[in-house]
């Protein structure tokens, strides 16, 4: 798949980046402040990592690019600009006709559905089987960034790569808390 | 039987093949802690698919946990000690 240590290095090097401009920028924040500049830098940190190469990362950065404070951390993580240009805008349209499409698929499926479990009894548990399928599918797609305006074998491939990436992240931060913490 | 499964899919363009989603499936499957084996059908699919959404979430709130932690340790660290000066230096 990709090579987890070599994420490592550019999450733990894009982090400290991070956390130092977030730092030089304000000296005294309260709790809440610093654990949410915390955050956000090791999300930036993640996401500008991947170096465009998959869609959550691209997402991320578009998402978190809506808010203005934080285009200098973007700027300075994930050097230039042009790979992330356009993503938010690609899901912005792409949400408006998926929504209709979804509209348009309701109405029409509700019929072939009833028609269909009268003729074959036999199917009807992969019908179930199926809409649950389509239900988790929706779930992680809200959980994975950028997920909404993806197809079903995209959404797995990038849960698969966003899952590997989180786990990293977790392990990272978890390294450096559990470091802090003996030096109490 | 393959008409249907094309009409249901969300994408317009090349048909989603059974096997392609089967081998994703198994692929999320090894990821997932606490794996267990499992027949590749449709069902199993349902539950892969919720123990990812359930993984999703815990890694999130892991991280979310984690830097509430590291934001409460960073506030708490003796401004004096040599061992802050080096943290200083890191991320500050």
């Amino acid at each position: 798949m990709h090579n987890s240590s070599q994420l490592r290095k550019e999450f733990i090097k894009k982090w400290i980046h991070g956390l130092q401009i977030c730092c030089s920028s304000k000296k005294h924040m309260n709790l809440m402040e610093r654990k949410k500049k915390i955050k956000l830098s090791a999300d930036i940190a993640l996401a500008s990592a991947k170096n465009a190469t998959t869609s959550w990362s691209k997402a991320l950065i578009a998402d978190v690019k809506i808010d203005e404070e934080n285009m200098i951390l973007i700027n300075n993580l994930s050097g230039p600009e042009s790979k992330f240009v356009g993503a938010h805008d690609q899901r912005v349209t792409c949400h408006k006709r998926i929504r209709s499409k979804k509209i348009l698929k309701k109405s029409c499926g509700v019929g072939k559905r009833i028609k269909r479990m009268g003729s074959r009894r036999s199917d009807l548990a992969t019908c179930i089987a199926e809409r649950l399928v389509k239900k988790r599918t929706k779930v992680l797609k809200r959980l994975v960034p950028g997920g909404e305006s993806m197809d079903e074998v995209t959404i797995i491939k990038e849960a698969l790569d966003y899952i590997l990436s989180l786990r990293v992240q977790v392990d990272v931060m978890k390294n450096v808390v559990n470091a802090t913490g003996v030096l109490d | 039987m393959s008409s249907r499964r094309s009409r249901q899919s969300s994408s317009g363009g090349p048909r989603i093949t059974d096997d392609q989603i089967i081998q994703l499936v198994s692929k999320l499957q090894q990821l997932l802690p606490g794996t267990h084996i499992q027949r590749s059908n449709k069902a199993s699919a349902s539950k892969v698919l919720q123990e990812t959404c359930n993984y999703v979430r815990s890694l999130h709130r892991e991280v979310d946990d984690l830097s509430d932690r590291l934001s409460q340790l960073l506030s708490t660290i003796d401004a004096d000690s040599p061992e802050a000066s080096i943290i200083r230096s890191l991320i500050m």
